[in-house]
């Protein structure tokens, strides 16, 4: 079975939070709560770079294995999701997590408490495919469609891809090739002098 | 665009100056990357700031704001120097090559370092990455247009494309980005006030082609105006309206303005912003036709105000008209919804209401489709004929077999047509033109060479040589009957020609005959009707760089320059940077658009970017003891200031500020929020840049020149 990933091509992300409102937009995510944000390097220094993250979906999920209630699950797919039902907003998840992917409830400094929200690859939660719960909970279910999550579907230059693991893949190397050597290659400026 | 976003596709190089395509384009740089991952296309990024372009640029030039047409002649000075212009294309397509270069001569690399800040080494490394890797796509946007020089610094770009020969060519061009989906199109409809649409200008001729298209007597239209002398005249432009209503300028009409419409007009794009202020208070009345209430609706303070909430454009549908100029129709989502009308049935109202809706309703039935053919009947100088609604929805029904490299359908129900039938699409059959003056394809299949619009002769006046303005022998699209230059075609049927046939039977017997029915001429680098045959620099109105003034002045003062006096030289004060140091320039960010009264009313939009700030170089604030997010005060040197954050950002160097020009809400530091209707106001509110962007317009346009001011920083 595919297993899904995102990749995001730094050469090709224009930090434009397309993504960002996109995802936000779709699944109507409260103000405040990032299942994804576009992080800059180097803003506006030679070298500057940008990058989308959210939750990568580890094959070796280190949310899952810290859960002291098991409430996150990963589908044979490979999508990693919570039941917000079962959560107790206890945060391990945010400790164990090397991207900073899972999300709580904005409130007052103390005060917010709630489940976890995280990306679901567009692919809802554990409620009935399409139904009201589910929408409310985690938002779309694009997966279920048989679309591309949102983000990946919007992105103005394809700087982000989502999906089977082996296209994305087959993808990336394409255009790792179809960049070839010349003047922007890699090491080039390094390698010849013009 | 004379190309497309996507024959940007085919770039060898592509040079951008004055654009920023990751914040007001971004959806082009999927075109753009794919020209430097699948080419190797070197990209050279001319601006002020080190932007997000410049991060996927190979080679980043900063550049003083205002200076661009002497970077240009540099280049050009270079590439001629070395020999890398195109002399076939020269000699055979090109006007006024040998005046020019006379001009570009005295634009040395030392000069250029001396006037722009770049250095040599860098002109010259850049002239020889253009020479080496043809064709060029030169992209320019407000950057290159908002200067008291915009005219010519935009001309200076065209020229550099001719030398290199880049023109008429897949993979050249000049490429300028249009800021939103349909802002070609009302650039072709001509919203502005020296046009009637489809550039005929305001002459007598112009009217009475027009009063034939829409059905009504000429004589009916003159009845309308107070004297006939003012269909002809220029009218107040978007820039400088306010001062028809002031009146402390010398303005030459019989009354003051008294009434405004603003009909989707984000007005904090205006400089000058707190004596827009002013004019709205003054006003006898004022009407604000948009989805949003707009800045207008919470700085005006009288009580001469109307709020007319239009629909937006998922609850209506109609042509719109693309940067690459393609034509594509908009399907209405759904009806218009709480207590908005569409902006048809707005103007419906006001139509009847004024009392000529027999006059202004002939043609048009239904709505909107006649009205795409109405215009098109009569934008025949732009070739807004052949797109007809229903050519245009086929080809957004079958999107899927264009192809995305050359945008032409392979197979399927639109065979050979380019996607949106770019103009000019000359007839119900023809296919659109992909590539404006491109003589490699017949002009039926959609090539096309240059215009023939001023003359066939011309003798110069800094030259006193004479030069024949048609294109040489052996320059013609396949097919052509005449296999050189030819002038344009009219008296095909007597008393007409190509602009004015109503019938089209000019057109028609143009394209039968293989040939352009606007003639086979050469493009022009000397424009003898404009105060700089040449492109030259000419110092910022505010300049920091008093030494230069003398060298370079600007124009004479304008007395009725679009109904009002227009200082130059009178402006511009050597003394002026003492008092104020620092350039402004103003620009866009990538999640609000325009004025933002749409986007900063997002909640999403206005969480990314959720304040107004001032970016300003680390070393200059540590100079100036002003820390990252401190509060500053940005003075302008016309006495308007604004409260903003400071930013720290080596984006700009030492001696620039830079303003996002979307916010509103605040003037001056005093907030105006509360005077939004009840549950309008945006989520986010901020001082607007442009009421500290300077005095100083265009001399040929009069466009407002936002992007070389200067100001005065003070802490908070």
């Amino acid at each position: 079975m595919a297993r899904v990933k995102f990749l995001c091509d730094v050469e090709r992300c224009i930090d434009c939070s397309g993504c960002v409102v996109a995802c936000k937009e779709g699944h109507h995510v409260p103000v405040g709560v990032n299942r994804r944000r576009v992080i800059t390097l180097d803003q506006g220094k030679p070298g500057e770079k940008s990058i989308s993250v959210s939750c990568m979906h580890c094959a070796d999920a280190p949310c899952i294995a810290v859960c002291p209630v098991d409430a996150i699950y990963q589908r044979d797919d490979g999508i990693v999701l919570v039941n917000k039902k079962t959560c107790i907003g206890c945060g391990y998840c945010f400790m164990a997590c090397p991207f900073g992917a899972p999300q709580f409830p904005k409130g007052n400094v103390f005060g917010a408490r709630g489940a976890m929200d995280k990306c679901t690859f567009c692919a809802g939660g554990p409620e009935e495919d399409f139904s009201a719960e589910e929408k409310r909970l985690y938002g779309q279910n694009r997966i279920a469609e048989g679309k591309v999550p949102l983000c990946a579907g919007m992105c103005a230059t394809k700087a982000l891809l989502a999906g089977d693991a082996d296209v994305v893949a087959d993808v990336y190397r394409h255009r790792v090739f179809q960049r070839g050597s010349g003047v922007n290659a890699w090491g080039w400026s390094k390698a010849y002098k013009e | 665009m004379t190309n497309s976003l996507n024959d940007m596709r085919h770039a060898k190089s592509l040079i951008f100056i004055g654009s920023n395509a990751p914040e007001a384009h971004p959806v082009s740089m999927q075109h753009i990357l794919h020209a430097k991952e699948k080419n190797n296309a070197p990209i050279i990024v001319v601006d002020p700031r080190r932007t997000k372009l410049a991060a996927k640029a190979s080679d980043y030039v900063r550049i003083r704001p205002g200076t661009d047409a002497a970077f240009m002649m540099g280049l050009v000075h270079v590439i001629i120097k070395n020999g890398w212009e195109d002399k076939e294309f020269i000699r055979t397509r090109v006007a006024g090559f040998e005046e020019m270069a006379k001009v570009a001569e005295t634009y040395t690399p030392e000069e250029v370092e001396n006037i722009t800040g770049i250095p040599v080494e860098q002109t010259l490394r850049v002239a020889k990455t253009l020479a080496k890797n043809r064709p060029t796509s030169l992209t320019w946007c407000m950057g290159g247009t908002q200067h008291s020089i915009g005219s010519s610094i935009t001309r200076s770009f065209c020229i550099l494309q001719l030398v290199l020969g880049n023109m008429g060519k897949s993979g050249g061009g000049t490429n300028i980005f249009r800021g939103h989906d349909n802002v070609q199109g009302s650039t072709d409809m001509c919203i502005l006030s020296h046009s009637l649409p489809a550039y005929y200008g305001l002459s007598d001729g112009a009217w009475k082609h027009w009063c034939r298209v829409w059905g009504v007597e000429y004589e009916w239209m003159v009845g309308r105006f107070k004297e006939k002398k003012w269909m002809n005249k220029k009218g107040f432009t978007l820039s400088r309206w306010y001062e028809g209503v002031l009146q402390t300028e010398k303005i030459h009409q019989y009354t003051p303005i008294k009434a405004m419409i603003q009909w989707g007009c984000g007005s904090n794009s205006n400089s000058q912003y707190a004596r827009v202020k002013q004019a709205y208070d003054k006003l006898d009345l004022l009407v604000v036709v948009d989805p949003f209430p707009t800045m207008t609706a919470a700085a005006c303070e009288s009580d001469n105000i109307y709020l007319l909430p239009s629909s937006s454009q998922y609850e209506t549908s109609g042509s719109v008209t693309s940067t690459s100029r393609q034509i594509q129709w908009r399907q209405k989502v759904v009806d218009p919804i709480h207590n908005c009308k569409d902006d048809y049935q707005i103007m419906e109202l006001l139509v009847k209401k004024l009392g000529f809706a027999d006059e202004f309703y002939k043609n048009i039935k239904q709505v909107p489709e006649d009205i795409t053919l109405e215009l098109g009947r009569g934008s025949l100088t732009i070739g807004y004929n052949g797109q007809t609604p229903e050519r245009i929805k086929k080809h957004m029904e079958n999107w899927h077999t264009f192809d995305i490299d050359d945008l032409q359908a392979k197979g399927g129900p639109c065979d050979g047509e380019y996607y949106g039938l770019p103009w000019p699409c000359w007839t119900e059959d023809h296919p659109g033109t992909p590539i404006l003056y491109d003589v490699s394809k017949p002009v039926a299949k959609g090539g096309l060479p240059f215009r023939n619009r001023f003359g066939v002769e011309k003798t110069y006046d800094a030259s006193g040589r004479s030069e024949d303005l048609l294109a040489a022998e052996g320059v013609y699209n396949p097919g052509s009957e005449v296999e050189g230059g030819y002038p344009e075609f009219k008296d095909v049927v007597p008393g007409t020609n190509w602009k004015t046939d109503l019938s089209q039977k000019t057109i028609k017997e143009a394209i039968a005959k293989g040939m352009a029915p606007f003639g086979n001429a050469r493009a022009r680098c000397v424009v003898w009707n404009f105060p700089d045959q040449v492109p030259i620099h000419r110092e910022p109105l505010h300049s920091p760089r008093p030494d230069l003034i003398a060298k370079y002045p600007t124009y004479k003062d304008q007395q009725d320059h679009f109904r009002v006096d227009t200082r130059f030289e009178s402006e511009q004060d050597p003394e002026l940077v003492k008092e104020f140091p620092f350039v402004l320039t103003t620009g866009r960010m990538v999640e609000h658009m325009g004025a933002g009264a749409e986007t900063r009313s997002n909640q999403y939009l206005a969480e990314l970017q959720p304040e107004m700030y001032a970016e300003v170089n680390p070393r200059l604030a540590n100079d100036l003891g002003v820390r990252d997010g401190e509060m500053i005060w940005i003075s302008s040197p016309e006495g308007s200031k604004i409260k903003v954050k400071a930013f720290l950002t080596e984006r700009v160097d030492t001696k620039t500020i830079f303003l996002p020009y979307h916010f509103a809400g605040i003037l001056q530091g005093k907030s105006y929020v509360e005077n939004y209707p009840e549950g309008t106001a945006p989520f986010v509110s901020g001082e607007s840049g442009n009421t500290v962007t300077n005095y100083g317009y265009d001399i040929i346009t009069q466009i407002q020149a936002t992007k070389d001011g200067l100001c005065k920083v003070a802490k908070a």
